[in-house]
């Protein structure tokens, strides 16, 4: 059985196979294909989600490789709940502004892992001469075949040099 | 294969503009065109004031936009339901299909369709002759190649799907019998590059490709090998010739002539994967009461894919012959050249057409995608460079070249030729000989990847010219001040670049760089601290376009200003949706506020006709059918060879361009008071826009929006719809507009007036570029250079790029940020190509079936420079230079770059890709 | 999965060659089997003995399912092929991976094997001190007794270890696309416990 809470609503509970990925339940059943695939196997991360714990910690999983029915209980973000009644969150705005994405369709998987390392650092600052290392470790496992990176990791900079106040220590 | 105007008319139709509400009466669901037109719904354009791409918004918010977002129920009109198809591949090529055991797919699991080449010789499918080979290889034949399809399954659910999948992982699917060893095939094309320079750079050459014609060799030994000798061709002398001053210039070369210093080597490049990270798939229902077939997908050949899709169900019998097919193309997530003319969108087709009624979606998997996505060719390369010690000038040059072009012609042919007109990178020679070929194999079909041959050509290359600068020695920028070809002078075909050649500045600012100036301090310090650290540089000159390349678009002012484009352009991240709306804002005074790319369909009032092969056809016939003013060699041609910025964008700049002389300029000469004879009123061309208005000297700035709505309320031309073509030419064409006789390189005009309708103007007289244009390689170029330093740790071998700088040019930069993405991106696929990514060819390679990320390693964050890449963009050499492409040449010198680094670093030359850690610890002592 | 055998020779089926990893099936008969302890009870000399069961042992202990998660450096391996892990991820502080990365992330509870993803509910890096990757059975057989290295265990808590942990016995039951351990865990624990009785001698 599978009852789990995306961008702060309910679905379910409904039935759902053994063998159902969660990529599959959200983009083939919900029809939520802001979450994409892209290799089935972990390596890109295009399928990341938030997952946000009860204990108010929160990280990105991959939904290809794990069942839908893992999810049961949980309470996970999409790309498509970043944005809130319409004004786009800081790392979507900043995203746009650094031109970090071409092609896009990894966009999703590198929101996901941006949002949660922004609130990682709120909650633990990290020193400014850490800075760059805790990007890349953040980012790492989400493969872009069309920016080299670069932008995607300004972007992410940038939103946290200017409120230095908030994540670095 | 081109076919009739009238099936093209009946096949190719308006898309889903007309939004028609579905079944289940969402009313607000948009249309598919809705949905990828920018910038969408959400109505924030970042475009318009140049903080962000035109599709921002749209792609950070995850809107449907890809092929793979699309389900039945997402589409207007179409069933609610998605049924899901897949494909079985055999994963052996060396033995015969015998046949296919389903048995484990019962109860729930058992397909609703299976289709086999039997069922579609039956309904009289035909392939169009650029895929020439079994759609579905029959019971009785060795698969042509690994990874050949062998039938489609169609499942009425996903569940069905999903669940049959992971049945027949573990299952021996396909049977195979008698053992007949690989299928074997003609090569798909040989030729021979042959230039003798006259005694003076002035002088006419004395023998060239342009001047005498390209030529193949007539025969090939029993193993399929051309025979280059100088064997007398059936077909007359040509070949002979060429071969004869070919044969000249390898004797000069093996002289033993103690003035020249001559290199002989070899070099091997690997087979590869663009792994865009979207796999392909499609979306289709056909309409069997309509007889109408819908299709979604994600190529960057729109209209290739259409009219092949066309050709393939032209002459189907019964229930498979459709009167209608409708193709949406969606964005792409990533191309890279392996969305151009892939047979795909054929299965797409097929998997409707045997399954009526529904809408059914066929998709790669990653797995399936390395199985069947197109690679890049691997290339079997030996160079010669004979070079004057004392003057340092490479007096000749000889290459061969073989490309493995894998299971089915695609590309291959043009791979070939382009790799091999590219040889001389941006030198001049006076002395060349290439030959190159590409062989069928039983590997993944090769065709289009990001740098087309030239890649290859280019890395054997500047990594032999380093190898020379060590030899003579020389210094290598200074060798290659002396070698570079100058403005006006000849290429390997034969002609001259008609852009400008940049090549001074492109050194000049690669020799003052740091990374180049300190790379002997630095090479000292790393000693010291037990590193080995080596610079290294290269440099390339890659064409952009490719000789018979077509835009179409259409660009429309409404009264209060807002701009519309169309355009035929497809979006795989390249961003030309932005590009177009900054060159069309360039003429109009304000950024597009919506942009549809990759339309092919909505250009009816152009009635454009096409017929012939634009690169093979005679002046003859050309001539005859350009008396036709509807006639064009081409209509609609892919988004490849980094063409976005000087053709996807051409025609609606063109139809700017009209816009403003006939609709906008006498609007503003009335809002200002000048009389039709002032003088005034001819100097449009002076005319500026400044932040949305319009500034002539001496007058008050005109704000848009009152222009356009005097244009609207005089009538005006407020909508145009232009055609152009480019064989290393753009075409050219006078239409009597408003009196006036408007040149321009277009070869077909329609415009609106008012809140009119288009009306076409016939061209009054139109000159196409002549067609022995097809024997150049390349009139257009742009050029890139790089300097790399690397760091190498003694004991692991292992490689980390310390920091890296690459200098480019591109004429106008649309879009700035745009570009300096692509150098980046570039940057980062040619570590890939450098130092990780391979695919062995045949039964260990990705057309088991068995290949996913694990193990093809592409470049991650953590092994680029992140901060220690600078990439710098040459302004144009004036502001009236058009735009030039760029997004092949960025990725080009990298990869020989890297090599020399490790050379410097090492002492070791590597003649192979990709340089592991495992290789360079294996060569330290 | 119990072998039986009745003779001291034992059967060996050839397990798949390199160039055809990760994804091809699992057959019932497919893994290499283990000699059972009664099949050593030829060799006369206790200390030879000894030293054969664990040579014998290290079947399991150099096998890609134990060497991938026991490597030399930080970055555990992957497959049958034993190729670096991809994405790349690392040991972090306490073996469970970096913060962004960590292995209970995507390595569930149980395997997927529709999606062919190993999974423990422990699922984690040995520690430094007990890589053995590249090393020789002689080197791992002292290392695995050194109570500096093996987790403070004495050699008989060794049997427990091999023969009944949890994480451990998932090496024979990787899940779809990976060859199991050789043997049984079964097996595996009585060679250590005859290793163990015999005096633990290590090969040469």
């Amino acid at each position: 059985m599978l009852s789990v809470t995306i961008n702060g609503r309910a679905y379910g509970p409904r039935e759902v196979r053994d063998e159902l990925s969660m990529n599959d339940f959200l983009r083939e059943y919900l029809g939520m294909t802001g979450t994409k695939f892209g290799c089935g196997a972990a390596q890109c991360l295009s399928c990341a989600v938030i997952v946000d714990g009860p204990d108010g910690t929160s990280y990105t999983m991959p939904t290809c490789i794990a069942p839908a029915a893992s999810f049961n209980g949980k309470s996970i973000r999409t790309v498509e709940g970043h944005a809130k009644n319409g004004e786009l969150s800081v790392l979507q705005k900043a995203f746009i502004e650094h031109f970090a994405f071409q092609c896009g369709y990894c966009t999703a998987g590198f929101l996901n892992e941006g949002q949660v390392l922004l609130e990682r650092l709120a909650k633990k600052p990290v020193a400014r001469a850490d800075l760059e290392k805790t990007i890349v470790e953040a980012l790492d496992g989400h493969l872009c075949r069309c920016t080299g990176y670069i932008k995607y990791h300004e972007a992410v900079r940038a939103v946290i040099l200017a409120d230095p106040g908030r994540y670095l220590s | 294969m081109r076919i009739s105007r009238r099936e093209l008319l009946k096949s190719i139709t308006a898309s889903g503009i007309a939004l028609s509400v579905s079944r289940l009466a969402i009313a607000e669901e948009p249309g598919f065109a809705a949905r990828e037109t920018m910038p969408g719904r959400q109505g924030w354009n970042p475009a318009a004031t140049g903080v962000g791409r035109i599709d921002g918004v749209a792609k950070v918010t995850g809107a449907k936009l890809y092929a793979a977002d699309f389900r039945g129920a997402d589409l207007p009109g179409w069933p609610q339901a998605t049924s899901h198809a897949m494909l079985i591949r055999a994963a052996d090529a060396t033995h015969i299909y015998t046949g296919m055991d389903l048995s484990r797919l019962s109860g729930a699991l058992k397909p609703a369709v299976v289709v086999t080449a039997d069922d579609l010789a039956r309904a009289g499918v035909r392939v169009p002759q650029f895929y020439a080979g079994d759609l579905l290889c029959p019971v009785g034949k060795t698969p042509l190649y690994l990874g050949q399809p062998v039938a489609l399954l169609i499942f009425e659910d996903f569940d069905a799907f999903d669940q049959a999948r992971l049945a027949l992982r573990d299952a021996t699917v396909l049977k195979f019998g008698e053992e007949t060893g690989p299928v074997k095939m003609p090569n798909y094309a040989a030729f021979r590059f042959t230039r003798i320079a006259g005694p003076t750079a002035d002088a006419p050459d004395v023998y060239s490709p342009v001047k005498n014609g390209w030529v193949s060799p007539g025969f090939t030994e029993s193993s399929g090998h051309p025979v280059w000798a100088r064997l007398p061709a059936p077909t007359g002398q040509a070949y002979v010739e060429a071969a004869a001053y070919g044969e000249k210039i390898r004797a000069e070369l093996a002289a033993n002539n103690p003035t020249l210093l001559v290199l002989d080597r070899e070099f091997e490049t690997q087979s590869i994967d663009p792994m865009f990270l979207e796999p392909e798939s499609g979306l289709a229902w056909y309409d069997a009461g309509r007889k109408s077939l819908e299709l979604v997908v994600g190529v960057q050949s729109p209209y290739e894919a259409a009219e092949s899709v066309a050709y393939l169900l032209g002459s189907a019998n019964g229930a498979f012959k459709s009167a209608h097919i409708n193709t949406n193309f969606a964005y792409c997530g990533g191309g890279f050249g392996g969305r151009d003319h892939t047979p795909f969108p054929l299965y797409v087709a097929l998997a409707a057409m045997f399954f009526p009624g529904r809408c059914v979606r066929l998709a790669n998997n990653r797995f399936e995608q390395f199985q069947s996505g197109i690679k890049r060719h691997a290339f079997k390369m030996r160079t010669q460079v004979g070079v004057d010690r004392a003057t340092g000038k490479i007096v000749a040059f000889a290459a061969d070249q073989a490309l493995d072009g894998g299971g089915l012609a695609n590309y291959s042919p043009a791979v070939a030729t382009t790799g091999a007109t590219a040889s001389l990178g941006l030198y001049y020679v006076p002395k060349v000989d290439v030959t190159t070929y590409s062989f069928h194999s039983r590997g993944v079909t090769a065709g289009s990847m990001r740098g087309y041959g030239t890649l290859q050509t280019m890395t054997a290359l500047e990594v032999l010219v380093d190898e020379v600068c060590t030899a003579l020695p020389l210094d290598p920028i200074e060798f290659r001040r002396r070698n570079a070809l100058a403005t006006g002078g000849r290429t390997m075909t034969g002609n001259p670049y008609i852009v400008s050649v940049r090549t001074p500045e492109i050194l000049d600012k690669l020799e003052k760089h740091p990374i180049w100036a300190q790379r002997a301090e630095e090479k000292a310090r790393g000693r010291q601290a037990g590193t080995l650290v080596g610079t290294g540089v290269a440099c390339a000159a890659k064409d952009y376009g490719t000789g018979g390349d077509a835009c179409v678009g259409s660009v429309e002012i409404a009264p209060d200003g807002r701009i519309t484009i169309h355009c035929d352009a497809m979006e795989m991240g390249t961003g030309v949706g932005t590009a177009v709306a900054n060159r069309v804002a360039a003429h109009l005074g304000r950024v597009a506020d919506e942009v549809a790319v990759a339309r092919i369909d909505t250009y009816g009032p152009l009635a454009l006709v096409t017929s012939g092969d634009s690169y093979t056809m005679d002046q003859k016939t050309q001539d005859a059918a350009a008396r036709n003013p509807r006639w064009v060699p081409a209509i609609s041609t892919a988004t490849t060879a980094s063409i976005g910025a000087h053709v996807g964008t051409h025609a609606a700049a063109e139809a700017a361009r009209v816009i403003f002389r006939f609709g906008l300029w006498p609007a503003a000469l009335e809002l200002w008071g000048i009389a039709p004879k002032d003088r005034r009123a001819n100097q449009w061309q002076t005319a500026r826009w400044k932040d949305g208005q319009l500034v002539m000297p001496g007058l008050p700035s005109l704000a848009l929006p009152a222009i356009a709505a005097r244009a609207h309320a005089r009538n005006g031309v407020t909508g145009a719809m232009t055609h152009g073509f480019n064989r290393w030419a753009w075409s050219q064409a006078t239409f009597q507009l408003a009196g006036q006789a408007w040149t321009a390189d277009i070869d077909a005009l329609a415009v609106r007036r008012g809140a009119g309708k288009y009306a076409r103007i016939n061209r009054s007289n139109v000159k196409f570029p002549p067609t022995d244009f097809n024997r150049i390689g390349t009139s257009y170029t742009s050029q890139c250079g790089t300097v790399v330093r690397v760091e190498i740790d003694r004991s692991t071998g292992a490689l980390r790029i310390a920091k890296a700088y690459s200098v480019l040019e591109c004429g106008q930069a649309l879009v700035p940020e745009l570009v300096v993405g692509q150098a980046q991106g570039g940057f980062a696929m040619g570590v890939g190509y450098a130092l990780h990514e391979t695919l062995p060819p045949y039964e260990d390679g990705p057309g088991n079936g068995k290949w996913n990320l694990g193990q093809y390693l592409v470049a991650r964050g953590s092994d680029l420079p992140l901060n220690g890449l600078q990439i710098e963009v040459l302004p144009p050499v004036d502001p009236a230079e058009r735009p030039k492409g760029m997004a092949e040449v960025v990725m080009i010198p990298v990869v020989p770059a890297l090599l020399n680094a490790i050379y410097d670093a090492t002492g070791h030359r590597f003649r192979s890709l990709p340089v592991t850690q495992a290789m360079i610890k294996g060569v330290l002592k | 999965m119990q072998l039986n055998l009745r003779s001291p020779l034992f059967v060996s089926i050839v397990i798949l060659s390199a160039s055809m990893p990760a994804s091809h099936a699992v057959s019932e008969a497919a893994s290499d089997a283990l000699a059972s302890v009664e099949s050593f009870a030829s060799i006369g000399d206790t200390a030879a003995r000894s030293a054969a069961i664990f040579t014998e042992l290290g079947k399991v202990l150099t096998h890609p399912r134990c060497l991938n998660c026991h490597p030399a450096g930080d970055r555990p391996r992957q497959g049958d092929m034993a190729r670096l892990h991809q994405p790349p991820v690392e040991r972090g502080a306490d073996g469970f991976g970096l913060p962004a990365m960590r292995c209970p992330i995507c390595h569930l509870q149980a395997n997927f094997d529709a999606a062919g993803m190993p999974g423990n509910p422990i699922w984690h890096l040995a520690p430094r001190e007990m890589g053995w990757e590249g090393k020789t059975l002689r080197e791992i057989c002292i290392q695995i007794k050194d109570p500096a290295r093996n987790g403070n265990r004495s050699v008989d808590a060794l049997i427990e270890h091999i023969g009944e942990d949890h994480l451990v016995g998932w090496a024979w039951a990787p899940g779809y696309g990976r060859q199991p351990a050789p043997g049984t865990q079964k097996q595996a624990g009585a060679l250590v416990e005859a290793w163990v009785k015999t005096g633990a001698e290590c090969p040469n």
